[in-house]
């Protein structure tokens, strides 16, 4: 694992807002970083939609929501000082979406951390930054939480929890 | 009062007050409208509407105005006819608020995946004129497993001895149905101890109401498991396990005194999931899966697969 591979877990919300700035705020003015902002497209249950179209519509705009944060992602760290070479970018689409047809590595959805972990342990990125939702712990019970299975879960990386 | 439907009933049902005939219904989108003595058509079959369906939930009765109790004319079965109702409400899990759809297309999906499947309410889809969705349900005759536990009239111990290992038998493979849905990617969405429903005659545990869904976050099943655990601590405890339920049942409070937060459900603070600190004879590896549920844990079950890994091994430990 090299500690200076890092994949920075990234949805459009102000948990992963915190996980950018911090990660900029830590290693800007570095060199020598590989620096990855993650993206795994999760689309709303079509079941919670009428009709195919109102659910192709919210699935767009949840798909330009999280383009538009890689790309503000990407210019934060940037502002903090870390140059542009050692910035990537990877956005795994939903096997499930309405959009288009699914390319050949796309994300089924049901679990986020395990498809994290996967990333992490086949590319060998020794660190990996998320951030958390703060939540309580019946919700984290109730619906689960990508941040706790991580810190569970993964082995040898640092893991860097963002509040 | 058309000719139609009056021939139909004559042909169909003519022991049915001609009086009542209502309207032959092609186009179900008001079902509000549809009542007794009205005829829904679709797929050329007629069901004659003999009243809503009413949910009974803590002793209060909630009527289901898309959900019709019906005679299908052409065969004499009794069926249950349910109409698109597009319903979004909150529904609160202890302090927890999640917002629950109706869903008519994942009911019916999974009606598709488990036809034939006697772990499950059995059914087909059809669609009338203005593209409704409308199940066509079997009736299942029997009771809700809340009840058939609540009727068991005998004390904890004679209960547990006696009666449980054959209920957490059928429990577990109740449990294994809901794990052959989440392989599927479907989950049930709204598992309660009253959607379990014991057949009369085969004494199956039957699943049924697939309609709900939610939005999720990391685990789309957790809510599913959630329920899983209620239902556990329901059959093992003989009912829900408050404070006040175990005093009417002859506990003092001193006896409850040793009680501590943590050993009450995670979600439902007032139910008791620790139960062998109350009932001992409970074995041990029961009694840890109950701690998964409660708030005192830090691990949570993440697949069905997980809990029955644990639950099996348990049936040894029990008598039977």
């Amino acid at each position: 694992m090299d500690p200076k591979k890092i994949l920075i877990a990234v949805d459009a919300s102000e948990n992963s807002l915190r996980a950018v700035e911090y990660t900029g705020d830590m290693l800007g003015g570095g060199e020598g970083f590989h620096i990855e902002l993650l993206t795994i497209e999760r689309f709303p249950d079509r079941d919670l939609f009428e009709t195919e179209e109102v659910w192709k519509t919210e699935c767009k705009k949840h798909q330009a929501a999280y383009l538009n944060f890689m790309a503000k992602a990407r210019k934060i760290l940037c502002d903090k000082g870390i140059s542009e070479k050692q910035i990537f970018s990877r956005y795994i689409e939903s096997c499930k979406s309405p959009l288009k047809s699914p390319p050949l590595i796309c994300s089924m959805g049901t679990n986020i951390a395990h498809e994290i972990m996967g990333i992490i342990e086949s590319e060998r990125f020794g660190t990996v930054v998320i951030g958390r939702r703060g939540v309580s712990k019946e919700v984290e019970f109730l619906f689960g939480s990508v941040s706790t299975k991580i810190v569970h879960y993964s082995k040898g990386c640092a893991v860097w929890i963002v509040n | 009062m058309s000719q139609d439907i009056r021939n139909l009933v004559k042909q169909y049902y003519p022991n049915f007050p001609i009086r009542y005939c209502g309207k032959i219904y092609h186009d179900t989108t008001e079902f509000m409208n549809i009542g007794y003595g009205d005829i829904i058509c679709v797929n050329g079959l007629h069901y004659m509407v003999l009243r809503d369906e009413v949910e009974r939930r803590f002793g209060i009765e909630d009527p289901k105005f898309w959900v019709k109790r019906c005679k299908h004319l052409e065969t004499g079965e009794r069926k249950i006819v349910k109409l698109v109702f597009y319903e979004k409400f909150r529904m609160k899990l202890g302090e927890v608020e999640i917002l629950c759809h109706r869903s008519p297309g994942k009911e019916s999906r999974i009606l598709d995946l488990v036809r034939g499947d006697m772990r499950f309410m059995q059914g087909v889809s059809y669609y009338d004129e203005k593209n409704n969705n409308v199940r066509v349900l079997d009736l299942i005759r029997g009771k809700s497993l809340d009840i058939v536990i609540h009727n068991i009239e005998e004390d904890h111990e004679t209960y547990f001895r006696k009666h449980f290992p054959e209920i957490l038998e059928k429990f577990i493979g109740a449990c294994e149905a809901i794990g052959f849905m989440h392989s599927h990617g479907e989950k049930h969405g709204d598992i309660r101890r009253d959607h379990i429903w014991v057949e009369s005659g085969t004494q199956k545990y039957r699943w049924i109401d697939f309609d709900y869904s939610f939005d999720f976050y990391e685990n789309p099943f957790a809510l599913d498991l959630f329920g899983l655990g209620g239902i556990l601590a329901f059959i093992t405890g003989k009912g829900d396990c408050t404070v006040g339920y175990l005093l009417e049942r002859g506990f003092m409070k001193e006896d409850l005194a040793g009680l501590t937060e943590d050993d009450f459900s995670i979600v439902f603070h007032h139910r008791l999931v620790n139960l062998r600190k109350i009932y001992p004879y409970i074995p041990e590896k029961l009694n840890n899966i109950l701690l998964h549920f409660s708030r005192g844990t830090d691990v949570f079950y993440d697949t069905v697969d997980e809990i029955l890994g644990d639950l099996k091994p348990c049936l040894d430990f029990l008598d039977s």
